[in-house]
């Protein structure tokens, strides 16, 4: 294999990691603090996506879409945690479980309605379009700035969560909500919070992929599965492992891509599979 | 109504209602309600038996099909031979993932099913040597039922969903019977409360293995029935969206009872097949059913039914109570 | 009074259901008439195919439109049903209208690889299917009486595609190939590699991609490193798309022509734009400017109603379903026997030109076109997209490649 070949798959693999850590990160956080898997997750992903496109239809284009995605999907995150995910925490969580499962049908078919069932392709950005020249290869431009971009923001994330107090209160909330709330902490508040950020994180991611991957109503349920593998294989509540996690994802389905690209799904649930039997809090969880 | 008459009115209620099932969703539909109501029983004894909420178990149900279809296919296998096989499979294949996965609880457990199912649905999309990738494995005949003299041959719809509706019966008593008997009791005392069970002197984890392999044999052999419903073994009968339909079915129809599954592949079933015709979009009742199950009613149809009958035995006693005190 | 128990209620519940349904249900069962002539099209309305669903409805529509919507003096009921491009809904919802509404004539689905499933439902339940596609079994190793293949054989495509491409590129020896995973893209890659050893082409690399496939940027780039001078790809709709923007996108193309071996035409085109299209080069069995009769006539009557040209789907379903009812016509009878002995061995003139169903096969020997996309400066029109460089029914498939030994009984 060529230096060129490895350089495109590595870079490759970075862009798709970046977006699974970003999806990661939220959704470690809301499996750390409430202990449900969000099987939404991926809708919500999908839904930043499609309010990108309808935002970037107006005069400000590609680049009002990106705040509308976050924003409209932490909004909706939000509503999801307090008219539904709460009422049934008391219940059992094997209820939340199949809450989200029942919100990411409907929300899937709401964009079907809304958008239709048609794959939608979207070009980058004029300022993006185009590649850059990396000296062993040609890239394009788009895929870099999304590499360089999400990661800066999932630093973020990561410094947030480890350097603030709002990010003690969240990693308290993890670590164990009864102290957490004995210690006068609004926990109810700290979830709907969470729960709204995570969301966000992941239409923003959705809302990234669009010039890349395009738009399709069924991309939410297609990238569910590869965010279970990141959060699993970081460790249910660890943010560092999400991130982790989630490059390792992207790189290692990437290089198996151009090594041996019948196994390159197959492989990223097996380390999953593997990484529950050996070591299940992950890389880099506790418990 | 005394007693001996109300024994037979429940298998008298279910012959009827499988009688009237045909009629109401066409053969070969119905048959299709009845293997995957024979799959969402299994999951029942998992979830709502023993407390264990598989995400997997389509692993077991396109391992049983793929087998059925295999043997027919490539041996010309007999009918009792090609069930057979969906159940060895299924049985085995649980054997080894229900080892694995059930050393985790919780989220982790699930997480584990789920993954495996993952794991087989690459391996069966790439071998296509064996099970046709994308396309599914096809050409899959239904070999006659053959039983001393008996030589019955199930090439129409019709006949085929007799066999099947004479096989969830059994299917079916089989079930509760293990439901109700000791090892099913230990199950559901380790879903109330596994710690307590295991005070007691029960071997929580073997019997959590034990209700996962039976629940593979009864997945499996419905895989069978279902490879020989189309002739065909599709890719998504493997698919965890599979798994997602058969754990909708047991939760709509109402975990915790036997005749849950059995509504709950009814509704799902009639949704996606009547309204489909007139609505592309049906998935959308189905999630909002969902959402209205889990938030507001839990035990699913079953308990519908009971509020309902509930409601209006109420209000007849209420008005006996009152023409009594008229009376009196 | 004797105590009910929570298993009577439900036991009633099911009966009671199952009492209600059958009473909506019953409208269905009066539903089939005797005197019509029932065609279902099994077309994909949600899945990968759903934008090429409706355009195949488009071309069905128009067909028995032209028939005033009876033939044989029967009236023609056209019902539809989303096969959702999955074997399993597909050959549920066909066996379902076969029960339910009669159904006579199946065509469709779009994809190979669920076609081959709905043909075993059409084998077993008697009725007609007539199928486009680019698989070689249903014409093949699945053949059966009361199946048909509309396409061109992939053999006679893949060799107009690589002779023709290879006329104007003699150099062009190594060829990069895209083939998507599933019954489609295997037979055409199968007949691609042996037209290529006609002309001594190396295939210096082969990907299977799985359909639905959205992150080409690996194997673009494994085609890139791989110094090709063909970027070939065998795979169909957005799949096709995706590539080849991709292949712009790291600047493989238009370096590197791209052939699209089966392609679409007119629908994928106005999903590229003029710089995707450069240097594209598309094999096809349907592009509107064909030059027959038939063919102005439907590209005309298509492009009134729906201001875009028809390409490839729309016009199959036009084809297969003016086949269908021109065969009653000539058999002067709606019953599937007496159409498909009309239909077999047939030769006539219709939308692709001058067309022979083979009696032994049911496969159609038929042209099969390859365009060059125009520059822009070349383009008269908007939708002026492409010039047919090359047609053909020929090579014919040779008897040793040719797996239908025995098409059966009716």
């Amino acid at each position: 294999m060529s230096l060129p070949l490895l350089v495109i798959a590595l870079l490759n693999g970075l862009v798709t990691g970046v977006i699974y850590a970003l999806i990661g990160v939220g959704l470690s956080v809301v499996l750390g603090l409430l202990n449900i898997p969000n099987f939404a997750h991926g809708v919500l992903y999908a839904l930043g996506a499609y309010f990108l496109y309808a935002a970037s239809q107006g005069p400000l284009g590609f680049w009002a879409g990106l705040p509308v995605a976050l924003v409209g999907v932490a909004l909706v995150g939000a509503a999801i945690e307090y008219l539904g995910v709460r009422r049934l925490y008391r219940v059992h969580p094997d209820y939340v479980l199949l809450l989200t499962f029942g919100l990411a049908l409907v929300l899937t078919e709401v964009i079907i309605i809304v958008w239709g069932p048609v794959g939608i392709t979207y070009r980058p950005p004029a300022l993006l379009a185009g590649t850059v020249d990396l000296g062993i290869t040609l890239y394009p431009k788009y895929r870099f700035a999304v590499m360089v971009v999400t990661g800066l923001l999932v630093l973020g994330c990561w410094l947030f969560v480890e350097k603030t107090k709002y990010g003690a209160i969240i990693r308290a909330g993890i670590e164990d909500k009864e102290m957490a709330s004995a210690l006068g902490i609004n926990i109810g508040r700290v979830f709907t919070l969470s729960f709204a950020a995570g969301a966000g994180l992941a239409g923003l991611g959705g809302a990234l992929m669009v010039p890349i991957h395009g738009l399709l109503p069924s991309m939410g349920i297609e990238i569910l599965p590869f965010a279970f593998v990141v959060v699993v294989l970081g460790g249910l509540g660890s943010l560092p492992g999400a991130i982790l996690a989630g490059l390792l994802v992207g790189v290692v389905q990437s290089l198996m891509t151009v090594l041996w690209a019948p196994a390159a799904n197959a492989s990223v649930f097996a380390m999953m599979a593997l990484m529950l039997l050996v070591r299940p809090q992950g890389l880099l969880g506790h418990r | 109504m005394t007693g001996p008459a109300l024994r037979l009115l429940r298998p008298g209620l279910l012959v009827l209602g499988l009688v009237l099932l045909p009629l109401l969703l066409r053969p070969i539909v119905a048959a299709e309600v009845l293997i995957f109501a024979v799959a969402a029983m299994a999951l029942n004894l998992l979830l709502g038996y023993t407390g264990m909420l598989s995400f997997g178990q389509a692993t077991f149900f396109g391992m049983g099909a793929y087998a059925g279809g295999l043997v027919i296919r490539h041996w010309e296998a007999s009918l009792w031979v090609s069930l057979l096989a969906g159940v060895v499979v299924g049985v085995g294949t649980a054997a080894v993932i229900g080892y694995l996965c059930i050393q985790r609880l919780g989220i982790y457990f699930i997480m584990l099913t789920f993954g495996f199912n993952q794991m087989f649905y690459f391996i069966a999309y790439k071998w296509t040597d064996v099970t046709g990738g994308e396309d599914g494995l096809p050409g899959i005949p239904r070999p006659p039922v053959t039983l001393g003299p008996l030589h019955l041959r199930l090439d129409s719809s019709e006949e085929y969903y007799v066999f099947v509706a004479v096989a969830f019966v059994l299917l079916f008593y089989a079930m509760k019977w293990i439901v109700e008997s000791p090892l099913g009791l230990v199950c559901q005392s380790i879903r109330e409360n596994p710690n307590r069970a295991a005070a007691v002197g029960y071997n929580v984890t073997l019997y959590k293995w034990i209700a996962f392999t039976v629940a593979g044999a009864f997945t499996g052999l419905a895989g069978v029935l279902y490879a020989m419903l189309f002739g065909i073994v599709p890719l998504d009968a493997i698919s965890f969206i599979t798994s997602g339909n058969i754990v909708f079915m047991a939760l709509i129809g109402g975990i915790g009872n036997v005749y849950g599954p059995l509504l709950g592949a009814v509704a799902l079933i009639w949704l996606s097949e009547t309204v489909s015709v007139f609505w592309h979009r049906w998935p959308l009742i189905l999630g909002l059913a969902l959402i209205a199950v889990v938030l507001f009613l839990r035990g699913g149809l079953a308990e519908a039914f009971e509020r309902v009958r509930t409601a209006v035995a109420a209000a007849r006693l209420g008005r006996q109570a009152g023409a009594g005190k008229e009376a009196a | 009074m004797r105590r009910l128990t929570r298993r009577d209620f439900v036991k009633t519940g099911v009966a009671g259901a199952a009492g209600t349904g059958l009473a909506l249900g019953a409208p269905a069962l009066l539903r089939a008439q005797a005197k019509e002539v029932v065609m279902l099209g099994i077309w994909p309305f949600t899945g990968p195919f759903a934008d090429i669903g409706p355009v195949l409805d488009r071309g069905m529509q128009l067909a028995i439109e032209e028939w005033g919507g009876k033939v044989q003096g029967r009236p023609i009921k056209y019902i539809t049903r989303d096969g959702e491009t999955k074997a399993s809904t597909s050959t549920r919802r066909v066996e379902e209208a076969i029960d339910s509404d009669s159904v006579k004539y199946v065509i469709g689905p779009w994809s190979s690889g669920v076609a081959l499933a709905v043909t075993e439902v059409a084998k077993r339940r008697k009725v007609l299917h007539y199928f486009s596609g680019g698989t070689e079994e249903l014409a093949g190793k699945r053949c059966h009486r009361y199946g048909f293949q509309w396409a061109a054989s992939p053999y006679t495509a893949m060799h107009i595609v690589m002779d023709k491409f290879m006329e104007r590129h003699p150099k062009a020896k190594r060829w990069y190939l895209f083939v998507v995973d599933y019954a489609f893209g295997w037979s055409v890659e199968k007949y691609i590699k042996i037209a290529g050893q006609r002309h001594g082409v190396e295939f210096v690399g082969t990907d299977r991609i799985a359909l639905g496939h959205r992150e080409f940027s690996g194997f673009v780039a494994k085609a890139a490193a791989a110094r090709p001078d063909v970027l070939c790809l065998l795979n169909f709709g957005q799949d096709t798309v995706l590539s080849i923007r991709e292949a712009h996108n790291f600047g493989l193309a238009p370096k590197v022509p791209i052939v699209h071996g089966w392609g679409s035409g007119v629908e994928d085109f106005l999903q590229l734009d003029a710089r995707t299209r450069d240097n594209l080069w598309v094999g096809t069995n349907g592009y509107y400017t064909a030059n027959t009769p038939v063919a102005k006539k439907f590209a005309e009557t298509y492009q009134n109603k729906f201001k875009v040209p028809p390409g490839y789907a729309p016009t199959a379903a036009y084809g297969m379903t003016r086949l269908v009812l021109r065969a009653m016509d000539r058999a002067k009878s709606v019953e599937v026997p007496d159409v498909i002995k009309a239909l077999e061995g047939w030769e006539t003139e219709d939308w692709p030109g001058k067309v022979k169903i083979l009696a032994e096969t049911h496969q159609t020997v038929r042209d099969y076109f390859f365009l060059r996309c125009k520059r822009p400066d070349e383009m008269k029109q908007p939708h002026d997209f492409a010039e047919v460089i090359a047609s053909g029914s020929t090579p014919l498939m040779p008897a040793e490649f040719n797996e239908c030994k025995d098409i059966g009984a009716l």
